[in-house]
C-alpha cells in the first residue's frame, strides 16, 4: 500500500509568495478561503505550484492535504505522518468527556508523557440500558488509535442492540481486523464492555488489562489477561487468537459506582482514597487529576456508572 | 513478463529514544518470494562471461577457465543473450566472434560458444576496466534485460587506479558484475571496488578446479532473477538527515554515496537484480531533540520498480522520546547484530592494510579484537581464519602477529569479511 493520498483534491494551497533570496521558511497557514489565481509553494518539496493543480509536479504529493500540527504545512498523509516534519497528528481525542442523563459519565485523556491518546471510550443509553466500552490501543502495533477507536464503535453498536457480549467482541474484533493490511500491520487494542441493564443488573466481557472495579470500596471485579511482567495475552486485531472474551455478571441491586478504565489510572490506583462527594463526571475529573499528578504516564480513560438506582 | 513477484518489507527497530536520542536505527528485511508458476514467461536476460586470459594464466589455469566459461554457458537458458569476452590488456568477443553483439542461446550456439571458448589461450596483460567497459557495451544494447556480466581474474590490474575508478563510475548501475579471484597473486581490494560499484558479489576460488562449479552457480543466480531493479526509496523529514543506508545481508555493501534524489527530502538507493531472496538493509537517521511523548515519522521506506515507478513495499521508521530507561535503552536484536557484523568487517579490513603497511602493533590490536569480536557472535568460521594470521596467548591474552602466513589464507580472511551471517531466530 502507498501512503499517498489518491483522491483528487481541488484546493489550491496558497500561501505566502517565495520571495529571491529569503531562506526557506516554514509554510504559513492561510486563513479563510484560499486566493484564486495565486500561486504557491508544494508544502513538502517547496516546488512552484499554481492554483488548481491537484499535484506537486515536481514530488507528486498531493495539495490539499491536512496542514500539520507540528510546522504548520499542508503535508499529513493518510497514516496521520506529516511529510514535511515526520510528527505524527493527534487524534483530535487529546481529551473529551460524555455525561449521560442519568448520571453516567466518562472521560479519556491523553495524559502527560503520550504525544496522542490511543485510548477511546463509548458511553451512551439505549432503552434504559446503559452501555459503556474502554479500548486501548496497543503501543507496540500500528495505527493503534484506529483499533480502538473502530472498536468501541462497533462494540457499543452491538450491545446497544441487545446482542451478547461474545457477539459483540466479535464484531469488534472484526472491525479491528480490517484495518491491517497484514500480520505485520496490525493495529491492536484491549478490550472491555459494561452493560448495567434497567433493573440494575451488570454484565461485564472483557480481554487484555482494561479492568472494572466497584466503587467505594475498590474491589476489582476483573482479572488481567496478563504475564506476571506486564505484558497481556489477549487483545482485538489481526493477530490476536481467537478467544472469546471473558464474562463477568454481577447480580441485580449491587450498590456502588462501577468504574471502567484503561491502564493509565489503575497504575495508579494501590492505596488510592476513592471520592465519595460529586457527581460522576466530577469523580471521574479528580480520578484524571490523581493520575495525572502521580505521572500522566499513559493515556487514561475512566467511565463511571452508578449502580443500584433506578436510571432511564 | 509475467506476474511480477510480491515483495515484502518489514521493519526491525527500537523506537524509543531517550530525552538526547537523535540517531534512529532500524534494519529493514526486503524478501521476494518470486512465485514462479509453470506459465510465468522468464524474464528476458543478458549476460555476458568475463575470462581472464592474462599470461599469468597459461597451464592449468586456462584449463580451468575454458571449462569454466563452457560450464556457464551450458547453464544459460535459451533465449537468453549472450557472449564470452576473454580479457588482457584488451577485451575481446570471442564468441560471437565478429559484430560486438549479444547472441540468443539456443542448443546451436552455446556448442558453437564452447568451440571458441575451447581455442582460448594465455597471453597478454590485465585490464579489468577494459573488459567491464566492453561487457557493459554489449549488455546495454539490451535496456529491458536482467543484465548480468560474471568475471574471473587471477592478477592484479594494470591500470591506472583513476582510469579503473572512472570506468566503475560510468558503468555503475548500468549492470550488475559478480567476480571471483583464482589463486593468490590477486587483489581483493579490485574486485571490492568493483562488487560495490556494480551491486554484485566478489569470491575467492582458493582451488582453481573448483571453477567451472562457482561459474555454474553464478550463472543460476543469474538466471533465477525477475526482476532487473529494484530502487529503496527512503523519505526523511525536513529537518532529519539520512546518515547512511547500507546493505548488511547477505553481504554487506554501502550504498549511502549511491543515492538519486527523488525531491528535497527523498533519495532512491539502487538494490540491483532480484529472484527469489531476502537482504537486510540497514539505515541510520539522525533527527533533531524531541519531547517526551513525541513521535515521528523518522523514515519513510519504499522498494520501487525504477522503470514503472510502482511501489512493491513501504513502511515506517519510527521515533518516539521517552523518559523510560527500560524502553529507551534497549536495543532491538536485529540492530545489535548487524552493526556487530559491520565492526567486524572494518576491524579486519583494518587490520590487514595496517599489517600490509607495516604497523605490526596496531594491526596486532586490530585483529585481535575481530578474533575477540568473532568469537563471541558465534563467527566460527571467521574467527577459525583470523586464527590464521594472529594468535594469542591463553595464558597471558597477548597477542601476536602469525610470521609466516599463506598468502590464500590472507585472502579468504580479506574477502569473507563481507560476508554476514543471518540473525537466528530465537524466542523473543
Amino acid at each position: 500500500m502507498t501512503g499517498d493520498e489518491t483522491t483528487a483534491g481541488q484546493a489550491a494551497v496558497t500561501g505566502d509568495e517565495t520571495t529571491a533570496g529569503q531562506g526557506a521558511g516554514r509554510e504559513a497557514a492561510t486563513e479563510g478561503g484560499s486566493v484564486t489565481g495565486s500561486a504557491g509553494v508544494c508544502p513538502v518539496c517547496e516546488a512552484p505550484v499554481l492554483a488548481g493543480d491537484a499535484y506537486c509536479e515536481a514530488c507528486g504529493h498531493a495539495l490539499g492535504a491536512p496542514a500539520c500540527a507540528s510546522c504548520g504545512a499542508a503535508a499529513v498523509d493518510a497514516e496521520g505522518y506529516c511529510e514535511r516534519c515526520g510528527a505524527r497528528q493527534p487524534t483530535g481525542r487529546d481529551h473529551a468527556e460524555i455525561v449521560l442523563g442519568g448520571g453516567a459519565a466518562a472521560l479519556t485523556d491523553r495524559g502527560l508523557r503520550r504525544s496522542r491518546n490511543e485510548d477511546a471510550v463509548a458511553l451512551l443509553e439505549a432503552g434504559g440500558t446503559i452501555v459503556t466500552v474502554v479500548c486501548d490501543g496497543v503501543g507496540s502495533s500500528p495505527r493503534a488509535d484506529e483499533a480502538s477507536a473502530a472498536a468501541i464503535e462497533t462494540a457499543s453498536a452491538a450491545l446497544a442492540r441487545g446482542l451478547s457480549h461474545e457477539e459483540a467482541f466479535e464484531l469488534a474484533g472484526r472491525a479491528v481486523t480490517k484495518l491491517a493490511t497484514s500480520l505485520d500491520d496490525a493495529p491492536a487494542c484491549t478490550y472491555i464492555a459494561a452493560v448495567v441493564t434497567r433493573d440494575g443488573g451488570v454484565t461485564l466481557g472483557w480481554a487484555g488489562d482494561t479492568r472494572a472495579y466497584l466503587l467505594p470500596a475498590g474491589t476489582m471485579l476483573t482479572e488481567d489477561d496478563a504475564v506476571e511482567t506486564g505484558e497481556i495475552t489477549a487483545w482485538l486485531g489481526a493477530d490476536a487468537e481467537d478467544a472469546g472474551p471473558h464474562v463477568r455478571t454481577l447480580p441485580p441491586g449491587t450498590p456502588g459506582l462501577l468504574l471502567i478504565c484503561s491502564d493509565g489510572l489503575w497504575r495508579y490506583l494501590d492505596g488510592y482514597d476513592y471520592p465519595t462527594a460529586g457527581t460522576p463526571l466530577e469523580l471521574a475529573r479528580e480520578m484524571l487529576r490523581h493520575a495525572l499528578a502521580s505521572g500522566g504516564q499513559d493515556n487514561v480513560t475512566i467511565a463511571l456508572i452508578p449502580l443500584g438506582e433506578a436510571h432511564g | 513478463m509475467g506476474d511480477q513477484p510480491a515483495f515484502t518489507l518489514n521493519i526491525d527497530q527500537n523506537k524509543y529514544l531517550p530525552l538526547d536520542g537523535r540517531e534512529v536505527h532500524a534494519i529493514l528485511t526486503i524478501g521476494s518470494t518470486g512465485a514462479a508458476t509453470a506459465e510465468a514467461v522468464p524474464a528476458e536476460a543478458a549476460e555476458v562471461i568475463i575470462i581472464d586470459t592474462s599470461g599469468s594464466m597459461s597451464g592449468s589455469k586456462i584449463r580451468e577457465a575454458r571449462q569454466a566459461a563452457a560450464t556457464a554457458v551450458r547453464t544459460l537458458r535459451d533465449g537468453v543473450h549472450f557472449a564470452v569476452v576473454a580479457g588482457t590488456e584488451r577485451a575481446k568477443v570471442v564468441y560471437p566472434g565478429g559484430h560486438a553483439n549479444l547472441v540468443r542461446a539456443s542448443p546451436a550456439t552455446r556448442a558453437e560458444a564452447e568451440r571458441a571458448i575451447g581455442r582460448l589461450s594465455a597471453h597478454g596483460g590485465t585490464a579489468i576496466g577494459e573488459w567491464l567497459k566492453l561487457a557493459g557495451h554489449l549488455l546495454t544494447a539490451h535496456p529491458s534485460a536482467i543484465r548480468h556480466a560474471i568475471l574471473m581474474t587471477d592478477g592484479q590490474n594494470n591500470e591506472r587506479p583513476e582510469v579503473f575508478a572512472s570506468v566503475l563510475a560510468g558503468w555503475s548501475g548500468k549492470f550488475v558484475c559478480d567476480s571471483l579471484g583464482v589463486g593468490d597473486d590477486w587483489a581483493p581490494a579490485e574486485l571490492r571496488k568493483v562488487a560495490e560499484a556494480m551491486l554484485g558479489t566478489f569470491d575467492f576460488v582458493r582451488d582453481q578446479g573448483d571453477l567451472p562449479e562457482f561459474f555454474r552457480r553464478l550463472t543460476q543466480t543469474s538466471m533465477s532473477k525477475t526482476v532487473a531493479e529494484l530502487s529503496l526509496r527512503v523519505w526523511v523529514p525536513q529537518t532529519a538527515q539520512l546518515k547512511f543506508v547500507k546493505q548488511v545481508s547477505p553481504t554487506l555493501l554501502d550504498l549511502t554515496g549511491k543515492r538519486t534524489d527523488v525531491n528535497p527530502l527523498t533519495g532512491d538507493y539502487p538494490t540491483g537484480s532480484w529472484g527469489t531472496e531476502e537482504r537486510e538493509y540497514h539505515i541510520c537517521v539522525e533527527v533533531p531533540p524531541g519531547q517526551i511523548g513525541q513521535e515521528i515519522r523518522a523514515g519513510w521506506v519504499k522498494l520501487v520498480r525504477p522503470d514503472t515507478q510502482d511501489v512493491l513495499a513501504t513502511g515506517n521508521v519510527l521515533a518516539q522520546w521517552t523518559d523510560d530507561l527500560a524502553q529507551s535503552t534497549r536495543i532491538n536484536r536485529k540492530v545489535a547484530h548487524y552493526t556487530g557484523q559491520a565492526e567486524l568487517h572494518e576491524l579486519i579490513q583494518d587490520g590487514l592494510s595496517l599489517r600490509a603497511m607495516g604497523d605490526v602493533e596496531a594491526a596486532t590490536a586490530r585483529l585481535a579484537k575481530a578474533r575477540q569480536l568473532a568469537e563471541e557472535s558465534g563467527r566460527e568460521d571467521t574467527a577459525r581464519l583470523l586464527e590464521k594470521v594472529v594468535e594469542v596467548d591463553p595464558a597471558t591474552g597477548t597477542a601476536r602477529l602469525r610470521r609466516n602466513v599463506d598468502k590464500a589464507d590472507e585472502i579468504e580472511l580479506d574477502t569473507g569479511s563481507v560476508r554476514t551471517s543471518r540473525l537466528r531466530k530465537e524466542g523473543n
